[in-house]
């Protein structure tokens, strides 16, 4: 058992060593010659020796993928060892597919980017894309097929699937929802092969009211395509659009490309969201309007009745007329053809089909909302389907259930009993999980393989086709969902390659893989025309939750639960509420006084390590479970938001225990229920206590009419006294001597454009080896991140206040005040003006990170790499996750963000070599945080260039130094903060 | 000639009309005789406490300082709050033997050697935490500049580095200072002991002393150059401590005051030791002959003085920090006494600042039990002093994004309370085998020395 397992994966050097000539080589211990004194040989001559041992081995010993995939770059027929080689394919999320650009070293994938040329990407990331690198490497995932619990072998899978799968089988599938072309021809076969077969998409959280929606007001299931770059009011209704999913990048870069200020005669986009927790979106908006989860749908429809939707002619409820929503009217009225009302994925079908009609009468359709056919939806309503397959499988109605890549028993509490229930299951996941431990005598599992290591197709949200190419073996031997499509279908073993080449068969292949997708594809646009009458029956009879509303959302990090098991995402601090590794109980201020007695803004500025908070029991119907209370300020009143997704049992050992699950608590959208506060506390791991700025001038921020007036409103914002040379504060210490010829580094990030999303803390994670420190370090403040996102409240905390994110990594200042309390030099300053942090020489005496002003450095406390990478049985896996070109530091050393040190290295040899100057061409070098960044929010360049970007941008009006005063010359710099509020209001 | 002024008779500084043998005789004799029982016990629990110490250091070699309460934002906490605790403590010693010594004051000489013996230790306690609270501890030799091929020096722009060169230069004088001192008193041991291996140790450490009065002209003269060496030292140690935190840009770190107001708190709580250990030990081997009630009160004059400087300068931080101006260090002010640690805060204020007013009181000032007790409260309000400015300041600095709370874990202070016992075991093998008093140099301030009286009917 144990040796297949170590077989699985390849290319660690000791299955190198497999090869003769290479352990020959490592017995000499001098390669030919070296040890013989012989002048014919060279250092050069080593090098060319050791560069075909190891040549030689990989042809004898590594396990490459046998079909053609071809890298970006142009020369794929040489590989240098120590170079990265890049490869576009996708990443299938949340049913649709978007362009990424996989970096792999000596064939482990160990970086995911953005896909420039990818309409749905454009080079940006979000927090899944980043950290989806690290669950490939999960060692807790499924390694090899089981029936019953027994290791079976691939062979015994076909073999089974050939004899057991006959036509006459009745077969129900359940497949999360997947845009796969391939699996989409597959499921046509399947549908002809088993007449009595049942074919259902499931989702914990999917898009399927979106679809019914359109189906109530278009008369078939359409998907709303939000064009927003075009908007100029842009509407969202419990829309959060921005956290990450299936089209969050693609609507981010339109999002903030609508609102990029560098002159004060540029405009900006407006964004309104009416919401009852306060999301990453609600963070961004001009103006965000409380309502309970349960009132959506009243607003929305007060909302249409108001802008004279068809259908909605004498409507009225308790929304009608209401300040804010006549004001929201009345600007969208102002903006037709050029405004977007969205809805987020979980209001019901009513909603999304009012805001059909207002984006009708407002003539949005077409311009800012574009309508597709989506050729994979399952027709009919799945909600019913998956109901009625529950109820069809408890009374034996079918003879097998195929459930390909779903969770059902975590995220369908009662769906657990029902699977006991069918004769033969077929379960292909990731993880041996809940579902795996439910499944009866004699059930088969088969380990789903990461999209890094299996072949795969399908469509961006807007319909870009994609192919997805492995970057590695499977390392557990996992199977891909049309693999085990194809087998149960075709009665013998369907490999993914053949399966996908099967689908494409027009175009060029290889400009496909070069490229990562198919250019010119999307789904076509339907013609619409909306009848209001379906949706005006709803809304009459439409009636909100009367007095506390319970609404369990899908939680922005681990989404439906289904990667609990990653440590990057847990780890990731909430936008909001900063905390880490839980799930609360969201509750406005206001609310949780009056339920709970307790006082917001807390006595305590600052929570202790020892601190617990207060646990509530919540009871919905016959189900009750206990969950600490966070108040968090702007949260809707008389309302209460919990995060599903937590509290797994069987999802490895990162996820497992961390929350709780609330699944038992879900029955809708929004449900009434009641809280009592328990005697118990529970310890909550936040990583920024504090909620106000305290009047400093951090984030410094204006409306655009007063930008338009004032545009030096941030940098007056401080006066840095004393005297001055050449416009400089004088310092005491000798001041840093640049040389002509380096390039100079610097650092902007525009604060208007920061969403706050978090993505450059993950890709940063992935780039430099950050280890995951779990909870009890948080607890401590021992969080690793080299780049955080500080969140700030301003207004009434009991009212509506609104939040400010600022991203800080190290400010790399000049006159590092770091660098002039280190006893034994280990920080120091670069000719090309970074902050260097030397490792080897770090004593660990904590006096840099006491002396920063930032609080940028990160200490490791204990040997952390080891005790991540170490702590598993199988080290050698979450090793392969590790970027070669970043050393992981040991315990007792400080460690801080470097602007990328190893990318800045990279590109100056490169120009060394190609320009014989020191300085890279203007954009060669992005830092993880600026790549992955979807709102491109980062600048970063040689500010010793003038015509470089980033010296444009540190030139203009808003730019202003952090903590300019103390005379420590940063040189990261923000762009102050601009809104765009509708002046009616104010 | 009328008798204008009336002459006020310094009180004797010995008193019960000792002789010279029957003073030798006192202090020798607790070297030679055998130890009383407490002696035994004390030493024990001692030694289990320093066990306790390097167990835990052990445990901190293993697994790394996160054993400690430490975190980000606070990097610091009580190995450094402890380390300048020992360091401030250890300046009474050499204040007393030396600037005392050159300002002439004869009643020093009851108690500079106890005095000087707790400076060592005290030092000694201190130089564990350095060496310790780094993150690679088998590296700290990185920060003596020592030659190496790697051709790589030390910052000289660090304090840090400052530190190492005070503390290791005060030390050293200290410990040359006391040994000096102690060489007349070795020779009296050595003439005195009955046992062969006794007589040979401290023949050794007599370095051949016969009392001739050319080694006393020499060793006078010694004795003077050490002292005036010692005398800058004592100033110089705890300001370049203090420049640890003054010379950062920390707000409640950054502030000119801190070199004199360190300088005066290591005073008081050293004099505050001294206290604390002489009152036992005069109890316990019956010295209140030497050890007299004058000298608890000029001591407890030291501790109002000095008591009274730190409180000034509590005060002034707050002055400066509203006249600068300064946002962040108003900030960092307000937040000492009304923030998170403001418990903190108010016990070092009580302790430091209120206590030492009752010594206003002539009778305060000789009541033995008062004096005992409030030198205690001294040192611990001192203590709380360095968790004040390490800690608030840190916890809560320029961006309230980072702001956090620290709270030490049982390792900080199991380590801690190990450190007395590395203190006692030290101090108690002193009291054992070595002479408290300064045999030869107190008898020279007795009326016994001084046949004439000074009395002017005498001429």
């Amino acid at each position: 058992m144990s040796t297949t397992e170590t077989k699985t994966y390849w290319r660690s050097l000791n299955e190198l060593a497999k090869n003769e000539e290479y352990q020959r080589f490592v017995d000499r211990e001098f390669p030919e010659g070296a040890s013989e004194f012989n002048d014919g040989y060279s250092r050069r001559n080593f090098l060319q020796i050791m560069g075909a041992s190891i040549a030689l081995a990989g042809l004898a010993a590594c396990r490459k993928p046998v079909q053609k995939i071809l890298p970006l770059t142009r020369q794929p027929e040489y590989t240098v060892e120590g170079k990265p080689v890049l490869y576009a394919s996708a990443m299938p999320f949340l049913g649709s597919l978007t362009g990424i650009v996989v970096e792999t070293n000596s064939g482990r994938p160990t970086k995911i980017e953005g896909n420039e040329l990818h309409p749905g990407s454009l080079g940006g990331t979000h927090i899944h894309q980043q950290a989806a690198i690290l669950d490939l490497y999960d060692p807790d995932r499924a390694r090899g097929i089981t029936q019953g619990g027994e290791a079976r072998t691939a062979d015994d899978f076909a073999v089974f699937a050939g004899q057991y799968f006959t036509a006459d089988k009745r077969v129900a599938v359940l497949s999360a929802s997947d845009s796969s072309i391939t699996l989409n021809r597959l499921k046509a076969d399947f549908k002809r092969k088993f007449a009595r077969a049942t074919w259902v998409t499931y989702d914990a959280f999917g898009e399927e009211n979106a679809l019914l929606g359109t189906q109530m007001a278009f008369g078939r299931k359409l998907r709303a395509v939000p064009e927003l770059a075009e908007a100029r009011v842009i509407v969202s209704l419990d829309d959060d659009f921005m956290s990450s999913g299936a089209d969050s990048v693609r609507r981010v870069k339109a999002y903030s490309a609508g609102r990029r200020v560098m002159a004060t005669t540029d405009t900006m986009n407006r964004l309104y969201v009416v919401e009852s927790n306060y999301s990453l979106t609600g963070t961004n908006a001009e103006h965000r309007i409380r309502v309970k989860t349960s009132e959506i749908p009243l607003f929305t429809f007060a909302l249409a009745a108001e802008l004279g939707v068809a259908g909605f002619a004498g409507y009225s409820n308790s929304w009608s007329g209401h300040a804010e929503l006549k004001t929201l009217a009345a600007d969208l009225a102002a903006h037709r053809g050029a405004s977007v009302v969205t809805v987020g994925d979980e209001q019901p079908a009513a909603v999304h089909a009012a805001a059909a009609g207002i984006n009708a009468v407002l003539g949005n359709a077409g311009r800012t909302v574009r309508y597709v056919e989506l050729p994979h939806a399952e027709a009919g309503d799945q909600h019913a389907a998956f109901t009625q397959l529950k109820a069809d499988l408890s009374a034996g109605g079918y003879d097998a259930l195929v459930i390909l890549g779903a969770n059902p028993a975590h995220t369908a509490p009662g769906f657990a009993e029902v699977l006991g229930k069918v004769p033969t299951v077929v379960h292909l996941s990731t993880h041996e999980d809940e579902t795996t431990k439910a499944l009866p005598a004699g059930g088969w599992h088969v380990p789903m393989a990461h999209f890094l290591e299996s072949w795969g197709d399908g469509t961006s949200f807007t319909g870009v086709r994609s192919v997805v190419q492995p970057m590695i073996q499977p390392l557990f031997g996992g199977w891909s969902a049309i693999e085990v499509l194809g087998t149960i279908v075709g009665g013998a073993k369907a490999t993914g390659y053949d399966l996908v080449r099967a689908t494409w068969t027009g175009g060029d292949w290889r400009r496909i893989l070069h490229d990562g997708f198919l250019e010119g594809t999307a789904f076509a646009s339907a013609s619409t025309s909306f009848s209001g009458g379906a949706v005006r029956t709803t809304a009459d009879a439409y009636v909100p939750v009367a007095g506390l509303e319970l609404s369990v959302r899908r939680s922005p990090h681990l989404l439906d639960g289904s990667v609990a098991n990653n440590g990057w995402l847990q780890e990731l601090p909430d936008a909001i509420t900063k905390i880490t590794w839980d799930n609360v109980l969201l509750v406005s201020p206001t609310t949780a006084r009056a339920l709970f007695g307790l006082e917001y803004p807390r006595s305590q500025t600052v929570r202790p390590p020892d601190s617990e908070e207060p646990v509530a029991r919540i009871t919905v119907g016959e189900e009750s479970l206990n969950l600490p209370i966070w108040v968090v300020a702007g949260h809707a009143d008389d309302a209460l938001t919990v995060y599903a997704g937590y509290g797994r049992t069987h999802s490895g050992r990162i996820g497992n225990g961390t929350g709780v699950d609330t699944y038992p608590l879900r029955n809708g959208l929004a449900v009434s229920a009641t809280v009592r506060l328990t005697e118990h506390t529970y310890p909550v791991a936040s990583t920024q206590d504090h909620h106000s700025m305290e009047g400093r001038p951090l984030i410094r921020e204006a409306t655009l009419a007063t930008y338009a007036v004032n545009p030096r409103f941030a940098a007056d914002m401080v006066k840095v006294p004393g005297p001055k040379v050449d416009g400089a504060p004088i310092s005491l210490f000798n001041e840093q001597v640049f040389p002509a010829g380096e390039p100079q580094w610097g650092m902007t990030i525009d604060l208007t454009s920061c969403i706050g999303c978090g993505v450059c803390t993950i890709a940063c994670q992935a780039e430099n080896n950050i280890p995951v420190v779990g909870k009890k370090e948080v607890k401590r403040g021992r969080e690793m991140h080299w780049i955080r996102v500080d969140r700030y409240f301003s207004g009434d905390l009991n009212g509506s206040p609104q939040v400010v994110h600022q991203p800080i990594p190290c400010m790399n200042c000049e006159l590092a005040p770091c660098e002039q309390v280190c006893p034994v030099a280990a920080t120091t300053h670069s000719d090309d003006g970074l902050n260097q942090m030397t490792y080897n020489r770090c004593i660990g005496t904590r006096y840099c990170a006491n002396n920063c002003p930032f609080k940028v450095r990160r200490f490791n406390f204990f040997n952390y790499p080891k005790l991540w990478l170490e702590e598993v049985n199988t080290p050698e896996v979450v090793q392969m996750a590790m970027n070669p070109d970043v050393s992981v530091r040991f315990r007792g050393v400080m460690e801080k963000c470097t602007y990328c040190v190893q990318r800045i290295s990279r590109a100056k040899i490169e120009a060394k070599r190609t320009t014989d100057s020191k300085k890279p061409a203007d954009g060669a070098v992005k830092t993880a945080c600026q790549q992955a960044c979807p709102s491109d929010a980062i600048y970063f360049g040689d500010i010793s260039q003038s015509d470089s970007r980033i010296t444009q941008v540190k030139t203009n009006d808003r730019n202003y130094l952090l903590l300019e005063e103390l005379n420590i010359r940063p040189r990261t710099s923000y762009l102050a903060k601009l809104r765009n509020p509708n002046e009616a209001t104010a | 000639m009328s008798q204008s002024t009336t002459y006020v008779p310094e009180p004797a500084l010995v008193k019960g009309n000792h002789t010279f043998g029957s003073i030798t005789a006192l202090i020798a004799d607790i070297s030679e005789k055998p130890a009383p029982t407490w002696w035994y016990i004390a030493f024990g629990a001692a030694n289990l406490l320093l066990g306790l110490l390097l167990v835990l250091i052990g445990y901190l070699v293993y697994e790394g300082t996160g054993i400690w309460g430490i975190t980000n934002p606070v990097g610091w906490g009580w190995a450094i709050i402890n380390f300048v605790w020992w360091v401030g403590i250890g300046h009474a010693g050499t204040l007393i033997s030396a600037i005392l010594f050159l300002f002439r004051q004869g009643w020093r000489t009851a108690i500079n050697r106890f005095a000087e013996a707790m400076t060592i230790f005290a030092v000694i306690c201190a130089l564990v935490f350095p060496g310790i609270h780094i993150g690679r501890i088998w590296v700290a030799y990185w920060m003596f500049p020592i030659p190496n091929s790697m051709q790589m020096w030390p910052n000289f722009n660090s304090p840090l580095l400052w530190d190492v060169f005070a503390v290791s230069t005060y030390f050293t004088v200290s410990l040359l200072f006391w040994f000096v001192g102690l060489v007349p008193d070795f020779a009296t041991l050595r003439d005195r002991v009955k046992s062969k291996l006794a007589a040979k140790i401290y023949g050794v450490l007599a370095l051949g002393w016969t009392g001739g009065n050319r080694q006393w002209q020499n060793y006078e003269k010694s004795y003077m150059i050490l002292a005036g060496l010692a005398t800058p030292l004592v100033l110089s140690v705890h300001t370049i401590v203090s420049f640890d935190f003054a010379v950062s840009i920390i707000p409640g770190w950054h502030t000119t005051i801190f070199p004199p107001y360190f300088v005066a708190g290591a005073i008081f709580s050293g004099f505050a030791m001294v206290m604390t250990l002489m009152l036992i030990a005069r109890k316990l081997y019956g010295l209140k002959d030497i050890m007299t009630d004058d000298h608890v009160e000029k001591m407890n004059l030291i501790i109002l003085v000095t008591g009274n400087m730190v409180g000034f300068a509590y005060i002034m931080e707050f002055f400066i920090a509203w006249y600068s101006g300064v946002t962040y260090e108003k900030a960092a002010f307000i937040n000492r006494a009304m923030g998170p640690y403001a418990w903190a805060y108010w016990t070092m204020f009580l302790c430091n600042v209120i206590s030492p007013q009752f010594f206003w009181s002539k009778k305060m000032r000789r009541n033995i039990k008062v004096s005992f007790i409030l030198s205690i409260v001294v040192n611990i309000g001192m203590w709380f002093e360095r968790f004040v400015i390490t800690v608030t300041s840190l916890a809560q600095d320029f961006l309230p994004s980072s702001w956090g709370y620290y709270s030490p874990t049982w390792v900080d202070i199991g380590t801690y309370i190990g450190t007395f016992g590395l203190f006692f075991t030290f101090f108690l093998l002193f009291l054992r085998f070595m002479p408290m008093v300064a045999i030869a140099e107190i008898k020279m301030v007795m009326p016994q020395a001084d046949p004439h009286h000074y009395d002017e009917k005498h001429g």
